[in-house]
C-alpha cells in the first residue's frame, strides 16, 4: 500500500510540476505513518515490576509490555513482529526521535512539554501519585502526615517536590538511583515512604503484598501516553482505537488484574480520557 | 465443410484484410481516424475533468456536513462537565433562604445542559455510525447519564433533607456526590472527550481520503489532457505533411484551447482543495481545539466547585484543576500560586507570548490550547478576539486565587461567596470567559464556511465551462478536418 501511494504521489507531484502549479503538493498523497508497517519495535523499561522487566531469560514482561503487544496486534502487527527493547525515562525521547524504537510504552507521561516533540496516542491508563508506607506504620492515613518525615524518590523524579512545593507540605527529601533502592530503603527503615506512580508503586507491592501498604490518597494525575514519531496523526489515531477497544473488550481489566490484582490499587477500568493527537 | 469452399473463404478474409489495410492506407482513412483519436481524447478529457471536479464539489460537501457534527460532538463533554459542576454548586448552596434565586439559577443550568448533552449524544450517534468502538462508547455515555443523574438527584435530596447550611454538605450528601462524580469523570468525561476527538478524526480521515482522491484525479486530468494536445498536434503535423499547408487554423485553436481547458480544471481543483485545506486547518481545527479550551475550563469550574465541597480530598482536586489549566494555558508552574503568576505575564506580553529567550534558553513556551497554536492559527484582524480571551481567562484564575486564599484561611462562606460569584449566569467571571472563547470560535467558524464557500466557488463556472468548452473543442476539430476531407469527395 504504502509504495503505491508513494508512487502515485511522485507522479502526481511530477505531473503537477511538469505543468507549473505549485503549492499543492499538500493536495496529494499521504505521510508515512506507522499504521502501515508490518514490524515495530517498541521501547518499554526492563527494571520496573509489574510494568517492564526483564527477567533471567532476558524475557521483558509486565502491564506495559501487554498493553504494547495488544496495540500492536490491532495494528495488524503479530507478537512475532513485536521486538522489544529496553528505554529508560532519561533516553526514551532520544531514542524515539532518532527512530531507534518505533513506539513507547513505558510509564511515559504525556506532558505538554513533551507534546511538542512526541505525539502521543491514549493515555493508556491514568496513574495518580501516591505513597508507599511500611506497612506497620499505620499513623499516616494522608499525604499531609508525612510532615517532617522522608520521603524517597528516584533520581530525576518529580514527584517529592511535587509534596513539598506543589502541596507545601514540608517533608525531607531523599533521592536514590532508582526506585528499587528507595523500596531497599524503606524496607530498612532508612526512610519513612516513598513516593511515585500508584502503578509503579503497585509493581513493587505487588512483590511484597505484607511489607508495605499505599496511604491511598492519589493527588496526581500521570497519563501513561503511547508516545509516537511526532505528527504521527493517522498512528495516534489508530492507537487511540485499540486502547477504546482494549478496554471495552476488558482486556485492559485482564492486564491491571494479572499484574496488580492483589495490591489493594484502587483501578479504573474504564477507557481514560485521550490526549488528542493534533 | 468442402476445401473448395474452405479455400473461398480464407482468400476472402484475406482479401478484406488488404482492402482495409488499403482503405487505412488512404490519406482519408487516416485523416478520420486521426480525428477520432482526437476526439475520443476530448472527450476522456471531458470525463476525467468532470468526475474529479465531481469528487472535489463531494469533498466540500462532506466537510460542510462533518464539521458542524463535529463542533457538536465537543459540546457533549461541555455539557457533561457543566452538569457535575451546576450539581456541586447546588449542594454548597445548601437550604439557605437567602441563595434561592442562585439555587434556581444552577438548576435552570443544571437542566439546560442536560438537554444539550442528550442533543450532542444524538450527533455523535450520527457521525459514529458504522463505527462499533464509538458506537458503544455513545450507548455507555448515554447509560451513564442516566445513573449519574439519579445520583445527583439523590445527593441533593439527602442535602435538602438534612437541611444542610451553606458549604457544609451533609455528610451522607457527600457520599453519594462522591459517587456521582466519580462517574462521571471515570466513565462519562473520557467517554465524552474521546468520542469528540474522534469526531475530529473522522473530518480528517474524510477529507484526506478525498483529497487525495482529487490528487489522484487531478494526474489523471494532466495526463489525458496531455494525450489530447499530442493527438491533435500529431494531427495537425499530417495534414500539413499530406496537404502542405502551413497551419490549420481550427486545429491550432483547439489545440490552445485544450491546454487551457486542462490548465484550467487543475487549476480549479488546485484552488478548490486549497480552500478546503484552509477551511478545515484555520478554521474548523482551530475552532474544535478553542471548544475544547472550553470544555475543559468548564471541568475546571466543577473541580472547584468540589474542592470546597469537598474538603478531604481538596488537595486532589486542587492539583487535577492546575493540570486541567495547564492543558487550557501551559506555562511551566510546579504550583498554583506559579501558575496564576505565570497566568497574568502571558495577558500581559500579549501579542507576544512568553517562551525560550536570551535568559532562558530552554523555556519551553506557551502551549495549551490557547498557547502558541492559537496564536499561530489567528487569521488578521483576530489578535484582539484572542487578547479577550486571555484577559478574561486571567480574570477567572484571578477569582481562583481569591477563592482558595479565602478558603485556606478558613473563610468558607467567603470563598462560597466568590465561588458563586464566578458561577454567575450573567457577569460570573466563567460566562465572561465563556463569551470571548465563543466570540473566537464564532470567528474559526467563520472562516470555515468561508473556506468551503470559496471553494464551491472555484469549481462552480466549470459545471457549464466544461461542456461548452469540450463541444467547442470537437466543433474545432471538426472545422478544421472537414475541408481536407471534402477534397476527396
Amino acid at each position: 500500500m504504502r509504495s503505491r501511494h508513494r508512487r502515485i504521489t511522485a507522479a502526481a507531484l511530477a505531473a503537477v510540476a511538469v505543468l507549473g502549479l505549485p503549492a499543492c503538493s499538500a493536495v496529494l498523497g499521504e505521510e508515512e505513518s506507522l499504521v502501515d508497517a508490518t514490524s515495530l519495535t517498541i521501547g518499554v523499561k526492563t527494571d520496573q515490576p509489574g510494568l517492564g522487566l526483564k527477567d533471567e531469560n532476558g524475557d521483558i514482561t509486565g502491564f506495559d509490555v501487554d498493553v504494547a503487544l495488544y496495540i500492536a496486534g490491532r495494528l495488524g502487527v503479530s507478537a512475532d513482529d513485536v521486538e522489544f527493547t529496553g528505554v529508560t525515562s532519561a533516553d526514551r525521547e532520544e531514542k524515539l526521535i532518532d527512530g531507534d524504537v518505533d513506539m513507547v510504552v513505558a510509564t511515559y507521561s504525556i506532558t505538554p512539554v513533551r507534546k511538542t516533540q512526541v505525539t502521543f496516542g491514549g493515555p493508556y491508563y491514568v496513574a495518580k501519585q501516591d505513597v508507599l508506607v511500611r506497612a506497620e506504620d499505620t499513623g499516616i492515613q494522608g499525604v499531609r502526615d508525612l510532615e517532617g518525615l522522608s520521603v524517597c524518590q528516584g533520581a530525576g523524579s518529580n514527584s517529592a517536590a511535587r509534596i513539598a512545593e506543589g502541596l507545601g507540605i514540608g517533608i525531607r527529601k531523599t533521592e536514590e538511583p532508582s526506585y528499587s533502592a528507595c523500596i531497599d530503603s524503606l524496607r530498612e527503615g532508612g526512610v519513612d515512604a516513598v513516593s511515585t506512580d500508584n502503578l509503579i508503586l503497585a509493581g513493587f507491592l505487588a512483590e511484597d503484598p505484607s511489607a508495605f501498604r499505599f496511604v491511598n490518597n492519589p493527588f496526581t494525575d500521570e497519563k501513561y501516553g503511547v508516545g509516537l514519531p511526532y505528527g504521527d496523526v493517522r498512528a495516534c489515531e489508530a492507537v487511540n482505537k485499540a486502547i477504546s477497544l482494549m478496554y471495552q473488550e476488558g482486556k485492559a481489566k485482564e492486564f491491571l488484574d494479572t499484574w496488580f490484582g492483589e495490591t489493594g490499587l484502587q483501578r479504573v477500568e474504564s477507557v481514560p480520557q485521550f490526549e488528542g493527537c493534533v | 465443410m468442402s476445401p473448395d469452399s474452405d479455400r473461398a473463404r480464407r482468400t476472402g478474409i484475406r482479401e478484406r484484410g488488404v482492402r482495409a489495410r488499403r482503405r487505412l492506407g488512404t490519406t482519408p482513412a487516416r485523416v478520420w481516424l486521426l480525428t477520432t483519436v482526437c476526439a475520443v481524447a476530448i472527450a476522456g478529457l471531458f470525463g476525467s475533468a468532470a468526475s474529479t471536479l465531481g469528487q472535489a464539489r463531494d469533498g466540500l460537501d462532506v466537510l460542510r456536513r462533518n464539521g458542524p457534527q463535529a463542533e457538536a460532538t465537543t459540546e457533549l463533554y461541555l455539557a457533561l462537565a457543566d452538569m457535575d459542576s451546576r450539581v456541586a454548586d447546588m449542594l454548597l448552596m445548601g437550604n439557605d433562604r437567602d441563595l434561592r434565586s442562585d439555587r434556581e439559577d444552577a438548576q435552570e443550568r443544571y437542566e439546560a445542559s442536560r438537554r444539550q448533552a442528550s442533543e450532542a449524544l444524538l450527533q455523535a450517534a450520527a457521525l459514529t455510525e458504522d463505527d462499533e468502538v464509538e458506537e458503544r462508547n455513545v450507548q455507555a455515555v448515554l447509560e451513564g447519564m442516566g445513573a449519574y443523574e439519579q445520583l445527583a438527584a439523590e445527593a441533593r435530596l439527602l442535602n435538602d433533607e438534612a437541611q444542610a447550611p451553606p458549604g457544609q454538605v451533609d455528610e451522607a450528601a457527600l457520599r453519594t456526590y462522591r459517587r456521582a462524580t466519580w462517574l462521571m469523570h471515570t466513565e462519562l468525561l473520557p467517554k465524552a472527550f474521546n468520542l469528540g476527538l474522534d469526531s475530529s478524526a473522522i473530518v480528517r480521515a474524510n477529507h484526506e481520503e478525498r483529497q487525495e482522491a482529487v490528487g489522484g484525479g487531478l494526474l489523471g486530468v494532466g495526463a489525458v489532457g496531455a494525450v489530447a494536445v499530442a493527438a491533435l498536434i500529431g494531427l495537425q503535423l499530417y495534414l500539413r505533411a499530406r496537404f502542405r499547408r502551413r497551419v490549420n487554423a481550427s486545429l491550432t485553436a483547439a489545440t490552445a484551447g485544450t491546454v487551457l481547458l486542462t490548465a484550467g480544471v487543475v487549476l480549479a481543483l488546485v484552488t478548490s482543495a486549497g480552500h478546503q485545506r484552509d477551511a478545515k486547518e484555520e478554521g474548523l481545527d482551530a475552532a474544535m481545539a478553542l471548544s475544547r479550551a472550553g470544555a475543559i475550563a468548564t471541568d475546571m469550574q466543577a473541580d472547584e466547585s468540589r474542592y470546597l465541597v469537598d474538603r478531604d480530598r481538596a488537595d486532589n482536586y486542587q492539583q487535577v484543576y492546575l493540570e486541567q489549566a495547564q492543558q487550557v494555558l501551559f506555562r511551566p508552574a510546579s504550583n498554583l500560586e506559579a501558575y496564576y503568576e505565570a497566568v497574568d505575564e502571558v495577558a500581559a506580553s500579549y501579542p507576544d507570548l512568553p517562551g525560550p529567550d536570551a535568559s532562558d534558553p530552554d523555556d519551553p513556551g506557551t502551549l495549551g490550547y490557547l498557547g502558541q497554536r492559537a496564536k499561530d492559527a489567528l487569521l488578521s484582524g483576530q489578535e484582539d478576539a484572542l487578547a479577550e480571551v486571555l484577559e478574561s481567562y486571567k480574570a477567572l484564575q484571578g477569582e481562583d486565587r481569591a477563592l482558595r486564599s479565602a478558603a485556606e484561611d478558613g473563610d468558607l462562606a467567603g470563598a462560597l461567596d466568590i465561588r458563586m460569584g464566578i458561577a454567575h449566569i450573567e457577569d460570573g467571571a466563567f460566562q465572561t470567559y465563556e463569551s470571548a472563547l465563543e466570540e473566537l470560535i464564532d470567528l474559526h467558524m467563520g472562516a470555515f464556511g468561508e473556506g468551503i464557500e470559496r471553494g464551491d466557488a472555484v469549481l462552480e463556472p466549470w459545471t457549464w465551462l466544461l461542456p461548452v468548452g469540450t463541444l467547442l473543442l470537437l466543433v474545432l476539430v471538426v472545422l478544421g478536418v472537414r475541408p481536407r476531407l471534402a477534397e476527396y469527395r
